[in-house]
């Protein structure tokens, strides 16, 4: 395979973990336009546990994930009561509150001479962990693959169980499933925090496969994609996310004939698309006619 | 001291004037079609590349004529939106219909880029003489074109809603969506050309941004999107009132938070007030939101 191939299937993997997260904030019946600035904090959180302070991967990417499942809580906890473009515009803000935090951050240590560590507008770069450790972009790319697999997994058999049934029955008729017993609000508050580690473990993946981070990378432009992608993806499915981004990364920053044209088809084509199915590809019917198929 | 307070404030009002008609075209569209229009902000961009290329192509043409083509290219591209975004989510979804226009600002964006290649392009100034000088105070020729402008679209707007049959159809659409289909009105249609008039008051707004600045980028139609959306949100989603007393604070709070505090806590200033006004929830802000 070709480098082109591995980093476009690399970014996939990546913005697979933002429609992710986006995907089930709106399976809770929210929507959310700050799901980037998890990604951020997932980011610069583990750049700096791993360049700065010498952490392994696996354990900075941890601490990432709990950095961003507490940031989104944080977010959730005084505006989860608002509804709609409400709470959408509350997210908003906060993603570019923390936006123009990491413009503000400047905080830099010797590291084998030389100083690393973000540096407001100019960025964070010397996140090398990857390289250091002899990691090549193929192994790096199964890495994404299997930590999204891994996650996926994790979703869809939630999704199967009653945990799933809970998390619909909360977003389409919250008042429902109060009535039903269930707690409302404390389950909306775990099913954020968990968007929020999810954006976060894919901010810290992005960290390490570019090297170099900018606050400029997680504007409002990135959250608005990952929602657009578990849109067009389809809400039926956990997989409806990942089919958005391959859509989206895969098919057209892929195919080189749209070169300079991308947006214009892609936009077109989302639009058409949500004419024809308003709750995109793969909707809750789709999904049940082709569960059909296979019972 | 005192002087640099009183300049701030007046030049926060002067901005607040240019919001105004954005907001004004944003809460027009939210309040009518209980939608979010992201698409707003880069349709009325696109009029602006238009009338920048005409500029281009030829020079002759004067201010007038430029304006009139920015706001032609805004309504032609925001009825294009109506259609493809609106008109077909009426009945459904608020999320899909505002994924739509996200999906259309992308497409919007990359026409601009493509009629104009460069970064920032050069757009004919509004006045190129000296600002005034009023008793130690500075006031920009452009700031009172905007002031005169923001007052000229709200009378109008007023005059539109509350004197015409049209106005009576948009009012009735509002008040009872069901009672005034009954009673003839066609909502399609009210929707479409409520799209065009939001439009319209867009173009003239962005027009008059753009000449004031002598520039415009492919960043315009994010500003302007912003700067509707926030002014809306402060002043209470829907309401056009509030829409231009959100406009007028967004101004002021921008004008003094960037003197104390610089360019940068200035947005933070603007989101931290936003964030904290929406967890606060104050009584004007509680209006039924859709979706």
């Amino acid at each position: 395979m070709d480098a082109y191939a591995v980093s476009v299937l690399t970014n996939i993997g990546l913005l697979g973990f933002l429609a992710l997260s986006a995907y089930l904030v709106l399976l809770a019946g929210e929507m959310s336009f700050g799901q980037q600035a998890f990604f951020g904090i997932g980011a610069y959180c583990g750049g700096m546990l791993t360049a700065m302070a010498g952490w392994p991967l696996p354990l900075a990417a941890l601490a990432a994930m709990a950095a961003g499942a507490a940031a989104a809580v944080a977010v959730a906890l005084p505006t989860l009561r608002l509804r709609g473009l409400y709470f959408a515009m509350a997210t908003l803000a906060a993603a570019e509150m923390a936006r123009i935090g990491f413009e503000l951050l400047h905080w830099q240590v010797e590291v084998a001479g030389e100083p690393v560590g973000p540096d407001g507008t100019q960025g964070f770069r010397g996140i090398r962990w990857v390289f250091e450790a002899g990691l090549a972009p193929e192994g790096y790319a199964v890495l994404v693959w299997t930590a999204l697999a891994a996650v996926t997994a994790l979703l869809a058999v939630a999704e199967r169980a009653r945990l799933g049934a809970t998390l619909r029955a909360v977003g389409e008729d919250p008042a429902l499933a109060a009535a039903l017993g269930l707690d409302v609000h404390r389950f909306k508050l775990g099913v954020i925090a968990a968007s929020g580690g999810l954006a976060a473990l894919g901010g810290v993946l992005f960290a390490h496969h570019n090297t170099y981070i900018e606050p400029r990378n997680f504007d409002v432009m990135l959250g608005v994609h990952g929602l657009a992608y578990a849109l067009i993806g389809g809400l039926g499915t956990v997989f409806g996310a990942l089919v958005g981004v391959a859509l989206d990364v895969g098919l057209l920053e892929g195919v080189r004939v749209f070169q300079g044209y991308r947006m214009i088809v892609f936009g077109g084509l989302v639009a058409l698309l949500l004419v024809l199915r308003p709750r995109g590809l793969l909707d809750e019917e789709t999904v049940r006619w082709i569960g059909r198929r296979f019972s | 001291m005192l002087a640099d307070l009183l300049q701030n404030t007046l030049d926060g009002l002067a901005a607040g004037a240019s919001y105004a008609p954005v907001a004004l075209g944003f809460a027009l569209i939210f309040g009518v079609l209980r939608r979010a229009n992201l698409s707003y902000g880069p349709a009325i961009m696109l009029g602006c590349y238009a009338a920048a290329l005409a500029h281009g192509r030829f020079p002759g043409l004067g201010l007038g004529a430029l304006a009139a083509i920015a706001l032609l290219a805004a309504v032609l591209a925001g009825a294009y939106v109506e259609r493809l975004c609106f008109a077909p989510h009426r009945r459904g979804s608020a999320v899909a219909a505002m994924v739509a226009s996200f999906a259309l600002w992308m497409q919007l964006e990359e026409i601009a880029t493509l009629m104009l290649p460069r970064h920032v392009v050069a757009f004919p100034a509004l006045y190129e003489g000296e600002p005034l000088a009023i008793a130690g105070l500075v006031l920009r020729v452009e700031a009172l074109a905007a002031i005169a402008t923001a007052a000229a679209v709200c009378a109008l707007l007023a005059a539109i809603l509350y004197r015409s049959r049209f106005g009576l159809a948009v009012r009735a659409l509002v008040a009872a969506p069901l009672a005034a289909e009954l009673s003839g009105i066609r909502p399609a249609r009210v929707f479409f050309l409520v799209f065009a008039l939001a439009s319209a008051i867009g173009g003239t707004a962005g027009f008059l941004v753009a000449a004031t600045d002598a520039q415009i980028t492919p960043m315009m139609g994010l500003w302007l999107t912003f700067k509707g959306l926030l002014a809306t949100m402060l002043g209470g989603l829907g309401s056009l009132p509030g829409a231009v007393a959100g406009a007028l604070v967004l101004g002021l709070v921008e004008a003094h938070a960037q003197w104390f505090l610089g360019p940068q806590l200035r947005d933070f200033v603007v989101y931290l007030l936003l964030f904290s006004l929406l967890a606060a929830a104050p009584r004007w802000m509680r209006t039924p939101s859709p979706s």
